[in-house]
């Protein structure tokens, strides 16, 4: 535990750890979705974990079409 | 009679006395102006102020169960804004911001399109000034497209009113049908003040670069008075669920790969405004109720986040990723309420965010539109690495740079705080707050799934942020410039018509050489035959005109004959 709150900081640590607590709770509870879809075991985990890498990867790579250089529009 | 006078309108008339005031003076006359305005928002629903111009009645002053809660949260965010603007010392921001925040709140009470043109134009033009208060070259030319676009969106509000007028007699703010033309033009003038996709420029464009207290109070209105017009205007109108998913899908990707953090919380406003849109198109009354909470809460929570940029800004004048970093040691209370604010408009649990976000993706859910669904569910994923995690850790976090600074001033501090404080209460007593929305719902947002729900879409989409992060996949930021909308006119307009106007130009300058040949060709054919023994011989000449005369002379004579005798 030591080597992992020392190797990842301690605010990644208790993201890691609350996420891990969610996990367990749905396993405790019963979670259900507005739809149908959303009840499948840890959705919501696995939608927001790729949501956000699909977010980033699109972004990056618009990066080429629409970054200029910061004086563009003075030019 | 005081009661009778429309909210807001003692803040613009008010507003005149600002600049011949003392500076402690005028903050609390600011103050008193704005309370006074608030006490007319206890008479209750009804019409209560019209006047006859012309044959044309202006109703002043209407009110009803919505514009009530757009009317308390446009005055609380006004008292925000003149808490946290208390350390400038000049007047003409002060001025500009309280008559900004009086139209803003007049308008919401116009009960017909002539009134609400006045002061959707007035909003406009008394808001330009904040952004001419940034003083850079950039916010002039900023704050000249803002004005046009805004004073446009003011045309088609007009000639929508007009020909409303023309068809039905009458010029009421109430439901109109998307099919007729001026049903149209209405909509496309709210779209422009909404920042609709692709309509979105000015706000990009334009907010960033004013002052860091005139941009706290342009986030909180222009567009806040759009969304009100929708929701009375086009409740129910499909497309704008369509409208709305693509205004929350797009600026996300442009906020992150943007490096000033306040054009970051342009796009994500943008985006939040995007929630508000579609919830007015589904229409219902859990969706409308969804649509006026968010705007109020987002009201707080977008103000909060610009006030810890303008605080940051105005210490250390950048508010550039690529420059900033390692303020939390300085600044730690910005740096704290800017997390609040952010944690709010990530909608976690027990902040304002969360509850007024479920009522809308709920309405989602009960009225089946699952596609809309899942992308709404998508962007409030994507809202945390985009500006929920990414501006308070990019300000106050990444990167230990060499920049020092201060604390903000103690007036930014005691602005922040209450704003926070709203912030939790209202994230902590959700049933009050609903209390306030226009239809009277028993909704509970706090049950297990949607907690442990969100809080898993949240942890998930924070940890794949540190998974980006920690495994340097995530880039550093750079100093650029993103194209934007705006792009079409900056650039695109001016790079095709300038050469069509050089072209016009030359074809215009052969034109004018073709005809002066022309000229000249004739004037020498009829030269040539003047010249002596030719047809037109000017001797000739000269003894045939004097024969015409005389003939002239005697017809008319002849005629004057005819006529007396």
């Amino acid at each position: 535990m030591k080597y992992l709150i020392n190797k990842i900081g301690k605010i990644n640590a208790s993201v890691l750890f609350v996420c891990i607590i969610f996990l367990i709770l749905e396993l405790i509870g019963h979670r259900h979705g507005e739809t149908s879809i959303e009840d499948i075991l840890f959705f919501p985990a696995i939608f927001g974990f790729l949501s956000c890498i699909i977010i980033f990867g699109i972004a990056i790579s618009l990066r080429s079409l629409f970054m200029k250089d910061e004086d563009y529009y003075d030019e | 009679m005081m009661n009778n006078f429309p909210p807001g309108f003692v803040m613009i008339i008010g507003a005149l006395l600002i600049p011949f005031l003392p500076h402690i003076i005028r903050q609390i006359y600011m103050l008193v102006l704005i309370l006074t305005s608030a006490y007319a928002l206890t008479l209750g629903f009804g019409i209560h102020t019209k006047i006859t111009l012309m044959d044309f009645e202006f109703i002043l002053f209407q009110s009803d169960p919505l514009t009530l809660p757009f009317a308390i949260i446009f005055h609380v965010a006004a008292v925000l804004n003149v808490m946290y603007g208390s350390h400038v010392k000049l007047w003409n921001q002060h001025m500009a911001i309280m008559s900004y925040s009086g139209a803003a709140i007049a308008a919401v009470h116009a009960g017909d399109l002539f009134t609400l043109f006045v002061w959707w134009e007035a909003t406009a033009i008394t808001s330009v000034f904040l952004i001419f208060a940034g003083k850079t070259k950039r916010s002039y030319g900023a704050a000249f497209r803002y004005l046009i676009v805004q004073i446009g969106s003011g045309m088609f509000l007009l000639a929508g009113a007009i020909l409303l007028m023309s068809e039905t007699g009458n010029a009421e703010f109430r439901n109109f049908d998307i099919n007729s033309l001026y049903g149209q033009l209405i909509f496309i003038a709210f779209g422009i003040k909404a920042a609709f996709p692709l309509l979105n420029g000015w706000l990009q464009d334009s907010y960033p670069e004013a002052s860091e207290i005139g941009t706290v109070a342009l986030s909180v209105f222009t567009t806040k008075l759009a969304i009100f017009c929708f929701a009375k205007s086009f409740a129910g109108t499909e497309i704008l669920i369509l409208i709305g998913v693509i205004m929350t899908f797009f600026p996300m990707f442009f906020s992150i790969i943007e490096n000033d953090l306040r054009r970051v919380l342009t796009y994500c406003l943008n985006s939040q405004l995007g929630f508000m849109i579609v919830a007015i198109g589904i229409g219902t009354e859990l969706a409308i109720n969804g649509a006026v909470a968010h705007a109020i809460v987002h009201i707080l929570y977008k103000g909060l986040l610009f006030m810890g940029m303008g605080a940051v800004l105005y210490r250390t004048s950048t508010c550039k990723a690529s420059e900033l970093g390692g303020l939390f040691k300085y600044m730690p209370i910005t740096a704290i309420c800017t997390i609040i604010a952010s944690v709010s408009l990530s909608a976690f649990p027990l902040f304002s965010g969360f509850v007024t976000k479920t009522l809308i993706l709920s309405a989602l859910g009960k009225e089946g539109l699952v596609f809309a669904y899942f992308m709404l569910l998508f962007s409030s994923a994507g809202v945390l690495i985009y500006s929920g995690i990414r501006v308070p850790f990019f300000a106050f976090f990444a990167n230990e740079r060499k920049i020092k600074s201060k604390e903000a001033p103690l007036n930014m501090i005691i602005a922040m705080i209450s704003a926070s404080i709203l912030c939790i209460l209202i994230g902590i007593l959700p049933s009050y707050f609903y209390n306030i929305l226009p239809h009277q719902i028993h909704y509970q947002p706090y049950d297990f799934s949607h907690i442990v729900g969100q809080i898993q879409l949240l942890g998930f989409s924070a940890l794949a942020f540190i998974c980006l992060w920690h495994f340097k996949i995530y880039p550093s930021e750079i100093n650029s410039t993103i194209l934007n909308s705006d792009w079409i006119y900056r650039k695109m307009l001016p790079g095709v018509c300038l050469p069509l106007l050089d072209l016009v130009k030359n074809l215009n300058q052969k034109f004018y050489k073709f005809l002066e040949y022309l000229f000249v060709t004739i004037k020498n054919i009829f030269a040539n035959t003047m010249i002596k023994n030719k047809v037109f011989d000017r001797e000739v000449g000269q003894d045939t005109l004097i024969v015409v005369q005389l003939f002239i002379v005697i017809l008319i004579l002849i005629f004057m004959w005819k006529i007396y005798f």
